[in-house]
């Protein structure tokens, strides 16, 4: 048993020892799923620290590391041919930062799930499941395998949504599930076609490996999805588009993209502390890793047609999302839809398709899961102990929590981009790597990388005046002495996960070099892949 | 690491830089225990002392000396950080740390006894440390990072008292005002990285760098890396329209103000410009000018009409800043920096002199129990009686401002005002425009300034009931550091030469050449104008305020626009931010009703089709099977009448059987 | 000269009548007669067609059989109709509809 199997596998050892115990003992659940996450996480910064910079990656096995490859299922279909499903894991520089920010993030949400008193079996064994769920989804390499993750993944995330919820809780788990199992179903669909599109050059057989279909030998002549000569038509599209199209809108409604938002404010909002902050530091980037793991490395060719409008779909989520941000009176949702800006860089940086946007995308991604998943804790700590969120509600908290406002500052400012945290060292990325697009010649004009910098703009205007309204000035509560009382500032478990998070932030903002030096050959590998097709 | 052990001006300048931040750091560990400002006040003082001896004496008119670090590599590309030292960084570097070492001094006393002091030692700490590195980074990314760390420790001590709404109002509104300039300041910086791969100031802009060796400036993006650039300057250094976060920063404290608001973070713009100058080309030097022009202009009229003592320095803050600007759009980056440096120290003082009074008179408010403004002109009057010195001190910082000889302002004002009208004579035609602007604003400016110190010190203490001999002269730990920057404020800083700008060391030092010809009668008659025409000023001045003839109606509709900054604040309000607001509930409305309202009607139409295909199958695929049995069983209904039990009808079902057989078996 | 059509168009007559008498009355004594009367013109076929059967003169003695006959089951039927009054109080036909269903 591998490395990468051990790291996936470990919470389903967690969930089956919590399911054995006895209610009795359920004071005993948390500390189960910690220490298994602390192992896990261990598990983690030692493969990012043993992992091998050089490695490329992307469409080679040689590039991976931490290989595991093992035949899982083998069916013979008659006429059909041999079925091929692998048990194939690996990692490269896309996929092993994501997967130790998983570990870490896993780590928060374990540490804010300490107040927890419903139902805590069930609770704990559910976020162990999703643990497997998300670390397998980056590790597969076999697309079957990949979409078993990925919808492993929902289930848990549904209940705990909707048990473990707020006041609107079923409307939004229902919500969720349904959006993201839309994208999903057609997803499978397009799995199906490029299984049938793609061979083994070594055993002539179908397969579901990906490395497989990123190579253009591999693809049978005639077939769906094939490279040479393909005259397919969806509705007037070429059938490689058409399967772009559909992985990207799968992957985009997670990101998620405008106009295929909605779920998050709601979800975000309804969903308890521990599974927002998974929600926002993990989920949001398998839509990312998906687009740029299956859509861009498999359909380089689809991808480069339409970047722009890729581009376009990106700086639409940043400046929408930050007006929406503004608008917003609730401080869950309006970090919510922070994030649908902020992933916008994401996306923008992808559709860029120059190192340094992609780079930035990448980094981005990263920050944004440390800095959400503190900024979600952070609105989590007050809703604990008023149980209200409204800003108009609260005015100068900083006199009552000075300890809390400086988390908040901190946070906030990070968020907003400010030099020295990590959010500043991808949006600048993303702009510059956008910039240059046109230089490089990948067609994202430069009026993109203008409009995407006003994101930044806005995104300085709506948290800084969260800051002004609900931390300066003379204070004011809605609750009045009761919630002055109730306002005790951040105890020790609090500003134990709150320090390191943004403590990495500022790491990561100061010595960006710690995930550009592994990430930086998988990059260019990508980059070079894509750019045959420019 | 071995050199940075050895005696170089580069570690010794990354000692500079790094002390600041090492007292930020230790203050920040310490909070609450350690509210002296010993920590901050040591780390500046050796950070000066050896600015001064080991960087600015080692490097000053010697070859300039760099070295880069790798920092990391994205890609293929690989950025570095880097410190640079040219007359330039250095000179930049120093002023810094000259101003800011009286100010932390004189902060000792002003500051006492404030409940968030330890704050105030950490953010003047981490604002220096910004400021000092800012002067000597190599590299336009990391000129960047310090340039918005400025910004940061300027958002953080503006809103230092943070439970007075105005504060945190304008900290917003500084740090808002400064992103559009960032904003302006990263799109440059992208248009150099893609078109020449590197943000390295010496590979860009030095002597051997790609610009000196004749590239064709005047493309479009070029134009608009100019104008971003300049943007990012207009933003920081506050100019026209960008202007009005920095009247707004007054809310912070005095110390504050005269340091960053005053004498060096607002400057950062033009050193900026300063740094990539030879990027430039003539539409964007002219874009330049043209604003300079308008910012001295504009705020050298709103000056006339404000009370508060504070928002009349920001707003001289603002035109002297226009001058520098002038200065550098007409290609005479060093006068620019020549103003700059003398600015520095007489506008610092200017500062710390208000902030004695007004410290004064808030004491004296405390006192008398009584509601008034301490930092109005209106309610003070007569102090020089009480504070002599102060008032000794705040006048040879006023004539510096109003360019009287002998002060430093004199010169710095005339070399930026001579450049500017040889540069439109060179040009001539519409050109010269901004030269007579230029001398108009030194009238005003003197006009002001003047005005300023005879409301305050002249005439009688205009605060009825109470005792203005309560009133006292502020302590030395404050008074010493004002005495130095007034001297500082004196020509012989600069320049031997009391009337001529020709000696002064920075211009000769940073050693501009200029592309057009030399007038001589220039530099005897305007000087002359300039001095005449302040004098002039002073005398209404004078007369007005001193002697109390005040011959305008306070409600003129010029001097409500002067008071009230020309109505830009509010336009703004209405136009931008209101809009941005409607615009930003619009777009949450469509959010919330358009796209969630689609996603809500897929789900009601799904539904809706549901209970359709529902209803279809109970009512027609079910009924049709309920049509069938009913059919038979009406039928079966239909006959039974038949069985009715009555005799006879049996009968006579049972003949007419038999009957119809019959007629069968007979018909067949 | 009488043919045997008259005899048959005579039996067929009081067939009829007897039939109506069955069909129709709203007596069970009147259908009595009825039944007696088709009978009747039963007998009286046999002793018409009994003309063709001079040797064993088959006809009269079937028409003596069913004479005797008609008698026992007038005497059967006048039991029945008396013991339905008995229980129904009425010899109406009509009103006895216990085979309904």
């Amino acid at each position: 048993m591998g490395l990468l199997s051990l790291l996936i596998f470990l919470p389903l050892i967690a969930t089956t020892i919590i399911l054995l115990l006895p209610s009795s003992l359920r004071d005993s659940y948390k500390y189960i799923a910690l220490g298994f996450t602390i192992a896990q996480f261990t598990l983690a910064g030692y493969m990012y620290s043993q992992f091998d910079a050089a490695a490329s990656g992307v469409d080679t096995v040689s590039g991976y590391q931490f290989v595991e490859h093992l035949s899982w299922i083998r069916m013979d279909l008659g006429t059909l041919g041999k079925l091929e499903i692998d048990y194939f894991l690996g990692v490269d520089g896309f996929s092993l930062p994501l997967l130790a920010l998983s570990a870490f993030v896993m780590l928060m949400a374990i540490g804010a799930s300490w107040n927890i008193t419903k139902s805590l079996k069930g609770y704990f064994s559910l976020l162990m499941i999703l643990n497997v769920a998300v670390m397998g989804i980056f590790c597969a390499l076999d697309f079957f395998l990949f979409y078993v993750f990925y919808e492993v993944m929902l289930l848990p995330l549904y209940f705990l949504i909707g048990i473990w919820g707020g006041a609107r809780r079923e409307y939004a788990a229902i919500k969720f599930f349904i959006y993201t199992l839309f994208g999903s179903v057609f997803m499978l669909l397009v799995i199906v076609g490029l299984y049938f599109s793609v061979t083994n050059p070594l055993t002539g057989a179908h397969t579901f490996n990906m490395l497989h279909m990123m190579n253009p030998a591999n693809y049978v002549e005639n077939s769906f999805f094939g490279y040479i000569n393909n005259y397919n038509e969806v509705f007037g599209i070429s059938a490689r588009m058409i399967g772009f199209i559909v992985l990207f809108f799968a992957f985009a409604i997670k990101v998620p993209i405008v106009p295929l938002h909605t779920w998050l404010p709601d979800a975000h909002v309804e969903a308890p502390t521990p599974v927002s902050i998974i929600l926002a530091g993990i989920l949001l980037k398998v839509g990312g890793y998906g687009i740029i793991r299956i859509c861009l490395s498999i359909f380089p060719d689809a991808a480069v047609e339409a970047n722009w409008w890729l581009g376009l779909i990106g700086i639409i989520s940043i400046i929408y999302g930050a007006l929406n941000a503004l608008a917003q009176k609730d401080l869950k949702r309006l970090i919510a839809y922070s994030s649908v800006s902020h992933m916008g860089f994401v996306l923008l940086g992808i559709a860029s398709l120059t190192a340094e946007g992609i780079s930035g995308a990448m980094f981005q991604m990263i920050s944004h899961g440390f800095l959400s998943a503190a900024l979600f804790f952070l609105v989590g700590v007050i809703y604990d102990r008023v149980h209200d969120r409204y800003i108009y509600n609260f005015r100068g908290l900083t006199s009552l929590m000075p300890k809390y406002t400086g988390y908040v500052a901190i946070a906030f400012f990070a968020s907003l981009g400010l030099p020295g945290f990590s959010a500043f060292i991808g949006e600048a990325f993303v702009i510059i790597g956008t910039f240059n697009s046109e230089s490089v010649g990948t067609g994202i004009p430069r009026w993109m990388a203008i409009a995407g910098s006003l994101g930044i703009l806005l995104s300085a205007a709506y948290f800084l005046w969260t800051l002004q309204r609900m931390f300066f000035g003379e204070t004011r509560l809605k609750g009045g002495e009761e919630w002055a009382s109730a306002l005790v500032d951040l105890n020790k478990r609090e500003q134990l996960i709150l320090f390191p998070t943004l403590a990495l932030a500022l790491l990561l903002g100061v010595i960006p070099s710690l995930i550009f030096d592994n990430l930086n050959s998988s990059v260019l590998n990508l980059v070079a892949l894509v750019k045959q097709y420019i | 690491m071995k050199e940075l052990l050895t005696i170089s001006p580069i570690s010794m300048s990354i000692l500079v830089v790094l002390l600041p931040f090492v007292a930020f750091v230790i203050q920040a560990i310490l909070g609450k225990k350690s509210i002296s400002g010993i920590i901050s006040l040591v780390a500046i003082l050796t950070s000066t002392l050896i600015s001064g001896g080991f960087v600015f004496s080692a490097v000053w008119n010697s070859p300039p000396a760099s070295a880069t670090y790798h920092w990391f590599t994205i890609g293929d590309k690989t950025f570095t950080i880097g410190i640079l030292l040219n007359n330039l960084t250095v000179l930049m570097q120093f002023i810094v740390c000259i101003i800011a070492l009286p100010v932390h001094i004189y902060s000792r006393s002003y500051m006492k006894g404030d409940s968030g002091i330890h704050r105030y030692w950490m953010y003047l700490s981490l604002f220096c440390f910004a400021m000092l590195g800012l002067s000597v980074s190599k590299n336009l990314f990391m000129l960047y990072i310090f340039w918005e760390l400025v910004g940061f420790a300027s958002y953080l001590l503006i809103g230092f008292w943070f439970t007075r709404e105005a504060a945190v109002q304008a900290n917003k509104k500084a740090f808002l005002v400064n992103r559009i300039g960032d904003l302006g300041f990263l799109i440059g910086i992208a248009i150099l990285f893609s078109s020449f791969g590197t943000l390295d100031l010496v590979d860009l802009f030095g002597k051997d760098g790609i610009f000196l060796q004749g590239i064709d400036k005047n493309t479009g993006w070029m134009t608009a890396a100019g104008i971003a650039f300049f943007l990012g300057a207009m933003a920081k250094s506050a100019q026209f329209p960008l202007h009005v976060w920095l009247p707004d920063a007054m809310e912070g404290p005095t110390s504050v103000s005269s340091l960053i608001h005053a004498a060096t973070m607002v400057a950062a713009g033009v050193f900026l410009l300063a740094s990539v100058f030879p990027l430039f080309n003539e539409t964007v030097l002219l874009i330049i000018a043209i604003i300079g022009t308008i910012t001295a202009i504009s705020s050298a009229f709103f000056a006339l009409g404000q009370y508060d003592i504070k928002k009349i320095l920001a707003f001289s803050t603002i035109s002297q800043l226009g001058y520098m600007m002038v200065g550098v759009g007409i290609g005479a980056w060093d006068a620019a920096m020549f103003h700059l440096a003398t600015h520095a120290f007489f506008k610092c003082l200017l500062f710390l002199s208000a902030g004695a009074v007004i410290h004064e008179m808030a004491h004296l408010k405390a006192h008398g129990n009584q509601a008034f403004d301490a930092q109005d002109l209106r309610n003070m009057g007569g102090l020089r009686h009480y504070m002599p010195k102060t008032f000794i001190l705040m006048a040879v910082a006023s004539l510096a401002l109003a360019g009287f000889p002998l002060t430093s302002g004199y010169l710095s004002k005339d070399a930026i005002v001579i450049t500017a009208w040889e540069w439109a004579l060179h040009h001539g035609g519409l050109y010269l425009v901004v030269p007579i602007l230029l001398v108009v604003v030194s009238i005003l400016t003197a006009f002001y300034i003047s005005r300023l110190i005879f409301k305050a010190f002249f005439g009688e203490f205009r605060v009825k009931d109470l005792d203005p001999t309560r009133l006292h002269e502020a302590p030395s730990s404050m008074l010493i550091p004002m005495l130095f920057l007034g001297i500082c404020a004196l020509f012989f800083v600069f320049s031997w030469n009391p009337l001529s700008y020709a000696d002064a060391g920075i211009l000769k030092g940073l050693a501009v050449v200029y592309p057009f010809p030399e007038v001589h009668a220039i530099h005897i008659v305007v000087p002359i104008l300039l001095v005449c025409g302040s004098l002039i000023a002073c005398w209404v001045g004078w007369r007005w305020y001193a002697k109390g003839r005040y011959p305008l109606n306070a409600d003129n509709r010029w001097v409500q626009a002067s008071l009230n900054q020309g109505y830009i604040n509010q336009f703004y309000q209405k136009t931008f931010i209101e809009s941005t607001l409607k615009l930003t509930q619009l777009s949450y409305w469509f959010d919330l009703h358009i796209v969630d309202g689609l996603v809500n009607l897929s789900a009601k139409v799904v539904r809706s089709l549901s209970a359709i295909s529902s209803w279809i199958d109970r009512h027609i695929v079910d009924g049709l099977v309920n049509t069938v049995a009913g059919t038979i069983y009406y039928i079966g209904h239909l006959l039974r009448w038949i069985q009715n039990g009555r005799l006879q009808n049996y009968l006579g079902f049972a003949f007419t059987v038999v009957l119809i057989g019959i007629i069968y078996l007979i018909i067949r | 000269m009488i043919t045997l059509t008259h005899f048959l168009v005579v039996s067929v007559c009081i067939f009829c009548i007897g039939l109506y008498a069955v069909l129709a009355k709203r007596n069970a004594i009147m259908i009595l007669v009825g039944i007696e009367l088709m009978i009747n013109s039963a007998v009286l076929n046999l002793v018409a067609f009994g003309r063709y059967d001079k040797v064993n003169y088959g006809g009269q003695v079937f028409a003596l059989f069913a004479i005797v006959l008609a008698a026992a089951s007038v005497a059967v039927g006048l039991a029945i109709i008396l013991s339905v009054y008995r229980k129904y109080k009425t010899i109406d036909p009509n009103n006895i509809t216990d085979l309904r269903d």
